[in-house]
Order: structure tokens, then sequence, then C-alpha cells
């Protein structure tokens, strides 16, 4: 039995703003890049075409293996990074900090910066990490250096502390809400049961807390993944990412037909990240909830 | 209105509206150009002698003005690209043919530019030369004790991470220079090949590829780097206002050369304002702008001499026809666009 007409009309028109957004602006765009990346360059522009030859350079040419496997290398290691920070940072939040204010303080703190433009941001790592930077003055005072050293900016290090310091929010703000619901009870039972605090971590609360750190490295992997700021300002002559190459096809060598086929290789790479990560949350929960 | 345009129209309907209200008003000029090139000291005085609005918009790079014209949408009525730049554009079918009995300096303007193969095309003229200069080399004066001469000097292993290039195609000229190969427009696949190996040798001098004037200056002045390509005239200026002392050179293997030139875009509305724009940037209002602002020298030496000093008249080789020569003048990559951009692509992904 359907529901009264009154009923599926309010449904529609709640449901259909965001139905025709996504159709609009995610849908149709992805069908025109689809479209495009078997279309032909030809000067000078580039023509329709029905042909594989973009797909087929970007697996014959090394460059383009290359720069994935750098940018999935720089991606892996903000993602790591910010897990490693981020998640003592929630546990201390959410298990150490008793006033509720000051827990919400260093909360804001932490979320607060993503008000402020990210270019902002990017470009603050230039001025602490540069030769006559923040970073250098400071170990030049205490005596660790003696003169200035340029190790610290320009280069896929520099690019890494960037994008862990952009994107920690995104890891924060997940593993503090699992962490959060995780009852209390069952931490004092394990303690009651004569586990130890180690142990009781390893076994009951890491395990409960699995499925905010791959929310947040599902989303601080992807968020670099895409990026192409942080190699144009923090990054050295080796910080080509493949957002970078992809704004290059579309801009510089006007060859949307490849740069098409290159966001689709990039959609594809994406999209099977997070479909494997939501397996890896599914399991969590299955297993442990 | 065009069919098309109605059609797309028709779909967006509001965009449109708005679209096409503005498209209406007589006397609005967007212009696709570069920084500098719209200054408020020019802009102002032709908005009060021709009632027409002008609005800039500023590209980064020469190769953003393809793409921006490709997205259509007939937003801009004149774009201001160089000369590598401009025969594409008018292959594309994007700017429109120039009546030059409309611009009434177009004889005293330097003859190697109204006569350049870029922007002409069965002998129908698309641009009018606005500005030139020499892509030179600069160095930090109290940094070199021997003046570089050579190109050889950014590959200098006492150089180590003190280099910087232009992130662009144009490194592939530089270091092609340096194998000797001079037709750095027409370079083999072979010729490619060993620009890339020697850009790759490279890499341990380098500090950073630049990507925009601001940030060679930045890179100049916080002491990352010692010697690079350069925008001739426009960044030493902006250093020597800094207070950081750099001096540009032609190097023994010589120099690329530059030239913009402003174009009307296919179909503008504002063909009238265009014109007068187009007038305005080639005379002597135009022309010192330019100058003023930006340090670049003038195609218009007749206009020239209203506004320079002779020592800037000959310091900016507006005397020279030699020098002018000499430079190796930008030129249209036409199909080996594509083979040079990711030649310089795959550089940087190793």
């Amino acid at each position: 039995m359907s529901a009264p007409l009154s009923v599926r009309l309010k449904r529609a028109a709640v449901l259909s703003p965001p139905l025709l957004w996504t159709f609009v602006f995610m849908f149709i765009p992805y069908a025109i890049l689809f479209v495009y990346s078997f279309w032909v360059q030809k000067y000078p522009t580039f023509q329709p075409a029905f042909q594989f030859g973009n797909y087929l350079q970007i697996a014959t040419d090394p460059q383009y293996l290359r720069v994935l496997l750098r940018t999935l290398k720089i991606a892996l290691f903000v993602s790591l990074g910010s897990a490693l920070i981020a998640y003592p940072y929630a546990y201390f939040l959410v298990f150490k900090v008793r006033r509720p204010g000051f827990r919400l303080a260093l909360y804001m703190a932490v979320v607060a910066p993503l008000w402020v433009s990210y270019l902002l941001r990017a470009y603050t790592w230039k001025i602490i990490l540069g030769t006559t930077g923040i970073l250098n003055s400071f170990l030049m005072s205490i005596g660790v250096l003696s003169e200035p050293s340029s190790v610290f900016l320009y280069n896929q290090t520099a690019m890494i502390i960037t994008l862990i310091y952009v994107f920690i929010p995104f890891m924060v703000m997940p593993i503090y809400a699992v962490l959060e619901k995780i009852p209390k009870s069952l931490i004092e039972a394990s303690s009651d049961l004569g586990v130890g605090r180690f142990r009781t971590f390893l076994m009951v609360t890491l395990p409960l807390s699995i499925p905010g750190i791959v929310a947040g490295f599902t989303m601080t992997f992807t968020l670099t993944f895409g990026d192409f700021i942080a190699p144009i300002l923090v990054g050295g002559p080796d910080g080509l990412m493949i957002a970078n190459v992809i704004a290059s096809q579309f801009g510089a060598a006007l060859n949307w037909p490849l740069g098409s086929a290159l966001a689709l290789v990039m959609l594809m790479i994406v999209l099977t990240i997070i479909t494997i990560s939501d397996r890896f949350e599914r399991l969590g929960q299955g297993k442990f909830a | 209105m065009t069919k098309k345009r109605f059609l797309g129209c028709a779909g967006i309907a509001s965009i449109c509206v708005a679209t096409l209200a503005s498209a209406s008003t007589a006397g609005e000029l967007n212009i696709l150009t570069w920084e500098g090139y719209a200054d408020p000291s020019v802009i102002e005085p032709f908005e009060a002698a021709t009632g027409c609005k002008v609005s800039a918009t500023y590209v980064g790079s020469n190769d953003d003005f393809a793409p921006k014209l490709a997205a259509g949408g007939g937003v801009f009525d004149i774009v201001t690209p160089s000369i590598d730049t401009t025969f594409s554009l008018i292959e594309a079918g994007f700017v429109q043919e120039i009546d030059i009995s409309r611009i009434s300096a177009w004889g005293d303007l330097y003859k190697q530019f109204t006569t350049a193969d870029g922007i002409q095309k069965d002998g129908k003229i698309y641009g009018v030369p606005y500005a030139w200069g020499a892509i030179p080399f600069m160095y930090r004066k109290d940094k070199f004790d021997t003046p570089p001469t050579s190109i050889a000097a950014l590959w200098d292993p006492a150089l180590k991470g003190r280099v910087s290039l232009w992130d662009d195609k144009s490194a592939l000229y530089v270091a092609a220079r340096l194998n000797g190969d001079m037709n750095i427009y027409s370079l083999s696949d072979e010729q490619i090949a060993a620009a890339q190996v020697k850009l790759i040798e490279q890499r341990p001098n380098i500090r950073k590829y630049w990507s925009t004037a601001g940030e060679l200056v930045d890179l100049f002045k916080s002491d990352e780097v010692w010697i690079s390509n350069t925008w001739g005239g426009y960044q030493s200026a902006l250093l020597a206002d800094e207070g950081v002392e750099v001096v540009e050179f032609i190097p023994e293997e010589g120099a690329e050369g530059w030239m913009d030139s402003n174009m009307i875009v296919t179909g503008t509305p504002n063909e009238e304002c265009a014109y007068q724009f187009l007038n305005m940037a080639v005379s002597a209002e135009g022309q010192g702008g330019v100058f003023r602002v930006n340090g670049y020298s003038s195609t218009n030496p007749v206009a020239a001499k209203e506004f320079m000093t002779p020592e800037e008249f000959s310091a900016l080789h507006q005397d020279d026809p030699d020098y002018l020569n000499s430079l190796l003048l930008w030129e249209n990559l036409a199909d080996r666009l594509p083979v040079y951009t990711n030649a310089w692509n795959s550089v940087k992904s190793q």
C-alpha cells in the first residue's frame, strides 16, 4: 500500500533538491569527463573521437605511474602522521580532560583552523620552515645550528608536514566522536576483571575506535590525494603530484582529453580506497559492536 | 543572439538572464590580461575619456588564455597573450581580424612586430603589439665574486640548492641552449630528450621552480635562491624596491624574447570600445603606463620618446634593433606544444 499523495509529495519535495544537486553537479560533470577521455588532442584544441589513446598514454608513459606512486606515498604518510598525532590527542580529550568547558576549548583549537583559508594556513609553513624562517632562527638562537639550514622547506617532508597540519581536523573529529561514544562501563568492567590499563586499551578501546580511525584515514588520504596547492607552495623540484599533472593538462597542454582520462583514473583509485575502507569500517562494527 | 547561445540559455535560465543583461550594456570591456597591464593610472583616464568601463581578469601564464576562451561563455572582449600563444588563438578561431586602418599608431610600431608571423594569418592581422622584453637571467650581486656570463652557471655544483627556473616549458629552452641546440622552438624528440637529461642533472641545484612573478621575488628576498631566469625588468625592479640588489644578464647562449599583443575576442558585442582600448594601449598614455608600472620596453618607439628620458630610451633598447633581432622571439609550438609540456612534466615527475 502506498503512502497518501500529500506524504509522497512532501517526500519528493525534501528529496529532490539534493538529488537534483547530485545529478547536475556530480553526475553530469563526471559523464562529460568520461566522454572527453575518449576524445583526441588535435592542434589547436581537441576533437571528438572514440579511442583509447589517452588511457594507453597513461599506461605506457612512466611519468604518470611515477607521479601516482609519489602521490600515494605522500597521502599515506599524511594519513599515518595525522593518525599518530590525532589519536593520542582525542584520547586525552575524551578520557583525561575532566572539565567539559576545557575539553570543548581544546577540541575547538583543532577544528577552528578550518575556518581560516587553506592557502593562508599552507603559506604560514613557508614562513616557519624557510631559510630565514622561524624554525631556523629558533635553532640558531639555541645554538643547534650555526648557520641557517635549507633542509626544512621545498621538499616532500615540508609537503607532508603542511598537509598533516591542514587536514588533521578531519582525523581528530571522527576519532573523537567514536571515543566519546565508548561506554565508560566497558573500561571499568575490564579493570574490574583485573586487566591492566595498557591491555584494556589494546583489547577494548582501540578495537572500538577503529571505525573512527578508518573514517579519518579515508578523509585525510583522499584530501591529500587530490591536493595541488602544497606542491606549489612548499614542495620542491620533486613535489609534483597527480592533481598538478591534471591541472597542467587542462591548462598548459590544452589536452582536456588526457586530463579527463587522468582525472577518471584518479577517481577510480579514490573510489577503490573508499570501498576498501568502508569494508574495514563494517568489519570493525560487525566484530566488535 | 545566436541560436546556440539561446538554447544554452534556455537550460540555465537564471544565469543567462544576468549574462545577457550585462552583454547588452554598451561600453563594458572585460579584458583577460597580465597583472600590471590594467593599472588604474591608465584605466581610469581611459574610462573617463571614453565612457567604456573596464574590468580586468589576470592570467598567471600564457597557458591560461586558450582554456579560458575554450570554456566559452562570451565573457571576454580583449586578451593580451604573448607571441607564442597568439597564433594558436587565431587558429582556434577565438580571436577576430583587426582592421588596422582603425589603429592610428599602427605605422609607428616596430616593423619586426607588426609583420611577425604570430599575429597574422592569410594576410590578415589579428593582434596589436603592446609590450616586449627579454627573458634574461638575474643573480644576487652579493653572492657572486665573478659575474656569471653563461647558462652553465645554473649547473655549477657550487650553487647546490641555490638555483631557480620558471616552472614552464621554457625550462627546456634553457637546457637545449646549454646543449648547443639553438632551434629551441622546433626541437626534435632527441633534442628534447637531451634537454630533459640536462634538467634532471640540474636537480640538486634547484631549490624551487617558480610559478608566479611574486614567488621568484620572495625566493630572492628570503635568501633561498641566488640565480634564475626572470621576466626582464619586472622582478628585478620589485627586488630593488625591497633593497635586494640583483643584476640581470643576457647569457652567451642568448635569451628568449617575448612580445605581448592585444587581440579582440571573436564576436565581442563591445567592438567600438575594444578599438578605443587598442588605440589607447599603443598611444603614449598606454605605452607610458606599461613602462612605468612594469618597466617593459615599448612597441611604439615614436610614442616612447614622449615619456622616456634619452637614457631610459636606450636602457630599454628602444634605439637598438640589433638587440631586438638577437633575441630568440617566442614562437608558437603548434602541435609540438603537448610534447614540450609532457616532457617538462616528465622532468618534474622524476
